[in-house]
């Protein structure tokens, strides 16, 4: 049993795919103007549907990676933010040789996304501040911060970013399969899942809940915080176009997935193939439309949320702050 | 607020049938409970006594039948769940004081908008009296005892006047002497407004002296009803579990080491429970020694402290010669003591995960089930399959969904588990708690045969029954002192009630 996925037979699957379905062709016929339904003739930019397709990635394992934990990571955006704000700090250090100076933006991203992930919970468990407020309030923390960040000329051609994205994506995929196994295989993994299952029983067990918690949140932060650095490609259009705001996305990712690592890299794929249809574009620029696609993006949350929560007597595992209580 | 004017009538179920989910927990059932009677549902967890009963309340739609309720013939839902109340535990509102409970309600107003002070006092102060509550009404509702709490609730359910009260399994956190108070706090309530009152209970001791007739639900058979006068308890239980009551074979066992030597702890109780007031015992190898008392009276401070839940203020804990006050439950797992709760307790397995993972909860970290970190699926299985046949459990398979398991048989997996690790002791909180009498029975004899092996059994219990069942040694936790009681054959469950609740000679 594995807690963040779903199981619930076929219909949580059955309604994704006629909500996405809906959400492809639905931009395809409402965007204004003729547009071509044949994928062959859409425009199409290798660099740009890798970085997107990574960001998606990277943001589902952002708030999937936590959520096995029984932790609801909603400081993906707080998460982002410092990513952004660490890489463009970096980025603008002139005297790096422009690829180390990639290289040191996307790791200090990812450190600076882990740090805000373990500071949610070290609040959590010395304030017992719930990880949904205090990753709200890091991500209205930090947004007048990296709003006044300058966008440094990262120096590196599209040939590069490319590549970059490729790397990126190798490695996302390398760490959803591994993660994958971890929960399945191994013995912390069966740690995680009993932490994220309930929290009372992993105590009793002898398992570090705080430990666990901590870890899982650190990382999900690492890759909220990978796609903040990636945030200074102005190629990603994940930022450009997404309709929610993009803690959201990582949220829609996992939720169309049901949860599963396999799912999130399958959703990935489809809403970055989504991104890049001509209609796309168009019906989000327009904001009625885009409203109308954000609602259909939320309305899995219905039938999906729910059954991704660890239960131990409803949501109990995720709401409550603290897990130090007696049966 | 004698509730004089209020129109008492009986409840009448006539073809009544309830499903639980899938399963049905009553077809054609029959039932008429008179004004002023008060009336037992008894049965095992997860027998469907509260389906039945939220049903009977109006909470939850009947599959076919009429239900009435005094002049309320073939009443609907709606009719009755506003003419009756249903008494669950209630968990929230804890931070209010009793006087703000008992006004929740229906406030006493002034010109419709603000509350009359002294009004107000008044009437909170007359339901508070008729469960004898009066000196408590500035008492925050956490601070209470289990038994207050549910005089509480009682209290504010008498503010509406209802028709009818129904209570769902009122004195499962309950000793014997406080239970027996409730119900008969509760009988003089019928009594008094002339109204039937309806309750679940698992423990057929709950029937007497005060209910006046007794629903039995056992394992899906139809529901028989029975007069408590005409029905010793023995043959209720009989009845009720489908086969006599037997008596474990307790030892004698042979006294050994020391194991566990707890001196004078101190521990200050949450709100009006009973501290801790220099409780001291000792644990042998191969002796059962139980502790009996109502879970307020410290029983329930004395579980968490050995737990490693709570830290005592005073005294302190020595297991096998070292020093544990102030170790955690899991340093004191791996020191050897196992830990085997009640089975509805939601700390101690996992009901969505498999059987099989169960059985290795937190016994990944070494081997023999896990290596360098990776689990050992063969040796898991196996250890499942092994498991399951020892324990007599061969209607599950590793993989099955272990919620989809009885209560018994998951009680007895997690006792496969604490005593496969073949612990030096073994500390049992009311193991049997909620089971039937063969389920009970099983659960004892396994957990004493681990005895027998040389381990030590430490067995707190708010049950005396179960506690002379299998008390090599026993203490009373009364005050939050123990009192010794020899065990001999004429040591009476009276006895130990009457120890408990501080009336013994």
């Amino acid at each position: 049993m594995i807690p963040g996925r779903v199981r619930a037979g076929w219909g949580p699957l059955l309604g994704n795919v006629a909500v996405f379905l809906l959400l492809a062709a639905g931009s395809q016929l409402l965007a204004p103007g003729p547009v071509s339904w044949d994928p062959t003739t859409w425009s199409w930019s290798w660099s740009e549907g890798i970085l997107v397709l990574v960001n998606l990635l990277f943001l589902g394992l952002a708030f999937v990676v936590p959520l096995h934990g029984g932790v609801l990571n909603l400081g993906v955006y707080a998460e982002f933010l410092a990513g952004l704000t660490v890489a463009s700090v970096i980025g603008s250090v002139a005297s790096i040789d422009p690829p180390v100076r990639a290289l040191l933006a996307v790791l200090g991203g990812a450190m600076a996304g882990a740090l805000v992930g373990s500071l949610m919970v070290w609040m959590k468990r010395t304030f017992a501040v719930h990880e949904v407020l205090s990753g709200l309030l890091f991500g209205g923390a930090l947004l007048p911060l990296a709003r006044e960040m300058p966008a440094p000329a990262l120096g590196v051609g599209p040939q590069s970013v490319l590549a970059w994205g490729i790397i990126l994506l190798i490695l996302g995929v390398f760490l959803s399969l591994v993660f994958a196994h971890f929960l399945r295989a191994s013995a912390p993994g069966l740690d995680l899942r009993v932490v994220g299952r309930n929290p009372l029983a992993a105590v009793a067990a002898g398992v570090n809940v705080d430990a666990v918690q901590l870890w899982t949140l650190a990382s999900g932060g690492a890759c909220a915080g990978i796609v903040g650095a990636l945030g200074l490609t102005t190629q990603a259009s994940t930022v450009l176009y997404w309709p929610l705001p993009l803690a959201f996305a990582g949220i829609t990712i996992a939720v169309f997935g049901l949860g599963s690592v396999r799912g999130l890299f399958l959703s990935s794929i489809f809403f970055a193939v989504w991104l890049h249809e001509p209609g796309t574009a168009v019906v989000l620029s327009d904001p009625g439309l885009s409203t109308l696609i954000a609602a259909l993006l939320v309305i899995p949350v219905l039938w999906t949320l729910p059954r991704l929560h660890p239960d131990q007597g409803a949501p109990r595992a995720v709401w409550r702050t603290r897990h130090r209580e007696t049966y | 607020m004698s509730g004089k004017g209020m129109v008492g009538g009986a409840l009448r179920v006539k073809g009544l049938s309830v499903a639980d989910g899938p399963r049905w927990v009553a077809r054609d059932f029959d039932l008429e409970v008179k004004p002023g009677a008060v009336h037992m549902i008894l049965g095992e967890r997860d027998s469907g006594k509260t389906a039945l009963l939220r049903t009977l309340a109006g909470l939850a739609r009947e599959e076919r039948g009429s239900i009435s309720l005094g002049d309320a013939v073939d009443a609907g839902p709606r009719v009755r769940r506003r003419a009756a109340r249903f008494i669950t535990h209630e968990r929230g509102l804890t931070h209010l004081s009793l006087l703000s409970r008992l006004l929740l309600a229906r406030p006493p107003r002034r010109l419709g908008m603000l509350i009359h002070g002294r009004r107000g006092l008044e009437h909170a102060l007359a339901l508070a009296k008729r469960v004898g509550l009066e000196g408590l009404l500035e008492a925050p509702v956490e601070a209470l005892r289990p038994l207050e709490r549910r005089l509480l609730d009682l209290a504010a359910a008498l503010d509406d006047s209802p028709r009818a009260l129904f209570l769902d399994e009122p004195t499962s956190e309950l000793g014997p002497h406080e239970a027996r108070h409730l119900l008969h706090v509760m009988k003089a309530v019928a009594r008094e407004d002339r109204i039937p009152i309806v309750f679940t209970s698992t423990w057929a001791r709950d029937a007497y002296p005060d209910a006046d007739q007794i629903t039995i639900l056992w394992r899906g058979q139809d529901p028989v009803t029975v007069d408590a006068a005409q029905v010793t308890e023995s043959a209720l239980i009989e009845r009720w579990t489908g086969g006599s009551p037997r008596r474990s074979p307790t030892g004698p066992h042979a006294p050994g080491d020391s194991l566990l030597r707890v001196e004078d702890i101190v521990l200050e109780g949450r709100g009006r429970e009973t501290s801790l007031a220099g409780a001291a015992f000792e644990v042998r190898s191969g002796e059962v020694l139980v502790i009996v008392g109502a879970p307020a009276d410290g029983l329930s401070l004395l579980h968490e402290v050995l737990l490693g839940q709570r830290a005592p203020s005073r005294g302190s804990i020595q297991f096998l010669g070292k020093e544990m006050a102030a170790t955690d439950r899991r340093q004191r797992v791996d020191a050897g003591i196992s830990f085997v709760n009640p089975p509805h307790a939601r700390d101690q397995s996992l009901s969505h995960f498999t059987v099989e993972e169960n059985l290795i909860l937190g016994q990944t970290r070494r081997g023999p089930f896990s290596r360098r970190g990776w689990l050992k699926f063969e040796s898991i299985r196996g250890n499942a399959v092994r498991s399951l046949a020892d324990f007599e459990i061969p209607e599950a398979r590793p993989r099955d969904r272990f919620d989809l398991l009885g209560l018994g048989f998951r009680q007895r997996i997690v006792i496969a588990r604490e005593v496969l690790r073949n612990p030096v002791l073994l500390v049992a909180r009311s193991p049997v708690q909620g089971l039937g009498l063969e389920a009970q029975e099983y659960v004892r004899k396994a957990l004493v045969l681990q005895c027998e092996r040389g381990s030590g059994l430490l067995w707190l219990t708010e049950d005396p029954e179960e506690a002379l069942r299998v008390a090599d040694r026993l203490a009373v936790l009364a005050a939050g002192r123990l009192v010794w009681l020899p065990v001999t054959e004429t040591l009476t469950r009276e006895a130990i009630i009457d120890e408990m609740s501080g009336h013994a000679a």
